[in-house]
């Protein structure tokens, strides 16, 4: 299995140790994940509420790359996601739209021909290498650790454009973190957005709906996981910013994956979490 | 009391209509499954999605391009997903978002993160010193971005004009 692996900005930029356990899982799953050259950011979320054909040319000259290396696009942002899937799906299904933006990109030296997919990290995991097959590779059992998860938005929704996993009741992360024998938890407003797409807006909103998170999963669980990075940074930033209380442990997906499948600390980025990890990774056995 | 609206109003009103995925605000009979569902609602007293569309219906729009009012969506698509009429008030507000820049207005923040992708093809500076630590994560440097191919797609549709003309 090989894919075009599209980072994204805020991976790239502040969270070494999501992308370093993303790779290193799936090296460790046989799955290689080749860079994009001249791969810019997807055109956000925001892009495409401003400029309906700009945020299109954006993220269609992007897929254009692997288009040309041959390959699916993987990605281990929910809105990445969101913008290259949509995007891909809009210019695929619409033949006049994809002149239009065609001529746009010319301007790149780039064409969209609609040759590939778009799949997140944890898509490509579940449908592509196998809950099962993951499983047959845990080296180590985390039974005693209480997983809450949080999918984030644009992974799932809209549906009927994402068409991935039910989007008001998905079980695809807790059934990833099931394969390690961490027990997934439900937890009262499980499926609210992380508000991390208003943090240059009001921040405050964002640190209010982060601790309330926070603090029903603290409620029965031992952590918290994510698939995306701005999810990852409101529940992380959230707590560092309150000074009460003790800090649940936010770790991304292939962390939790990777302490499952015997990576040690180093390989997975543990040390660049913000929140000490220490009591999960000593629950590993 | 009566409610009316005037020509200009309803000018205001066919161009949000006319946006794609905004078509459908006049099914709106506003329930509020859209307020209760909000995230941000809950939060921030001002931002009612189900007022958003009403003020749409009755073209009331220096009420809705006031402050940041705009901006706070975050674009869960909650409403969208939860919506019995399918109104899909998220889409509304990028069509008001994209309405607002076209008559020159932008919240500095989404300004400033545009410019920045125009100039360095990501909306962090990725250079040397985030590349430096990379290495030492054993991570391989960034693709290096074609800005120039991001600057010349963002400049020929008319948008990054738009933007750097943009005021608050």
């Amino acid at each position: 299995m090989k894919y075009a692996l599209f980072v994204g900005c805020t991976t790239l930029a502040r969270l070494p140790g999501y992308e370093k356990s993303a790779r290193n899982v799936a090296t460790k799953l046989g799955v290689e994940l080749v860079d994009m050259p001249g791969s810019s950011c997807c055109g956000t979320t925001y892009l495409e509420t401003l400029d309906h054909k700009t945020g299109l040319a954006i993220a269609a000259r992007n897929i254009a790359i692997a288009e040309e290396m041959g390959m699916d696009i993987v990605t281990v942002c929910n809105g990445c996601t969101e913008v290259l899937t949509k995007a891909n799906k809009e210019l695929k299904e619409d033949s006049e739209l994809k002149k239009k933006v065609n001529k746009v990109l010319a301007e790149a030296g780039k064409e969209f021909k609609g040759t590939v997919s778009v799949k997140h990290y944890a898509r490509m995991l579940r449908d592509d290498v196998g809950l099962e097959s993951i499983k047959e590779n845990m080296e180590k059992d985390l039974g005693d650790i209480k997983v809450g998860s949080h999918y984030g938005c644009h992974m799932l929704k809209p549906s009927e454009i994402m068409d991935f996993d039910d989007p008001e009741n998905p079980t695809v992360l807790d059934d990833l973190v099931s394969t390690t024998g961490a027990k997934p938890i439900d937890y009262l407003n499980k499926l609210e957005c992380c508000a991390g797409p208003i943090m240059g807006v009001r921040e405050n909103v964002t640190w209010s709906v982060g601790q309330d998170k926070v603090n029903e999963v603290k409620k029965t669980g031992d952590m918290m996981v994510t698939a995306c990075p701005f999810c990852y940074l409101t529940y992380e930033r959230a707590q560092l910013m309150n000074e009460e209380g003790d800090n649940l442990p936010v770790l991304h997906l292939p962390q939790v994956l990777g302490l499952g499948l015997g990576l040690d600390e180093d390989d997975l980025g543990i040390g660049h979490n913000n929140i000490d990890a220490s009591s999960i990774v000593e629950k590993v056995i | 009391m009566s409610i009316t609206i005037t020509t200009e109003g309803k000018e205001f009103r066919d161009k949000i209509l006319s946006t794609p995925g905004a078509e459908r605000i006049m099914n709106c009979y506003q329930c509020g499954t859209c307020t209760s569902d909000c995230p941000v609602a809950k939060r921030v007293e001002e931002f009612r999605p189900r007022k958003l569309a009403r003020l749409v219906m009755y073209g009331q729009e220096e009420r809705l391009m006031e402050g940041d009012l705009l901006y706070l969506c975050a674009g869960c698509y909650t409403c969208y997903e939860h919506c019995p009429q399918e109104v899909h008030v998220s889409e509304i507000v990028s069509a008001l978002r994209k309405y607002s820049l076209n008559n020159g207005h932008l919240l500095p923040t989404f300004k400033a993160l545009m410019n920045g992708m125009a100039e360095m093809g990501y909306i962090y500076e990725i250079d040397e010193f985030e590349n430096e630590m990379r290495e030492d994560d054993d991570l391989p440097s960034a693709p290096v971005p074609d800005t120039e191919g991001v600057e010349a797609i963002m400049r020929s549709t008319g948008f990054l004009d738009k933007v750097e003309a943009s005021k608050r």
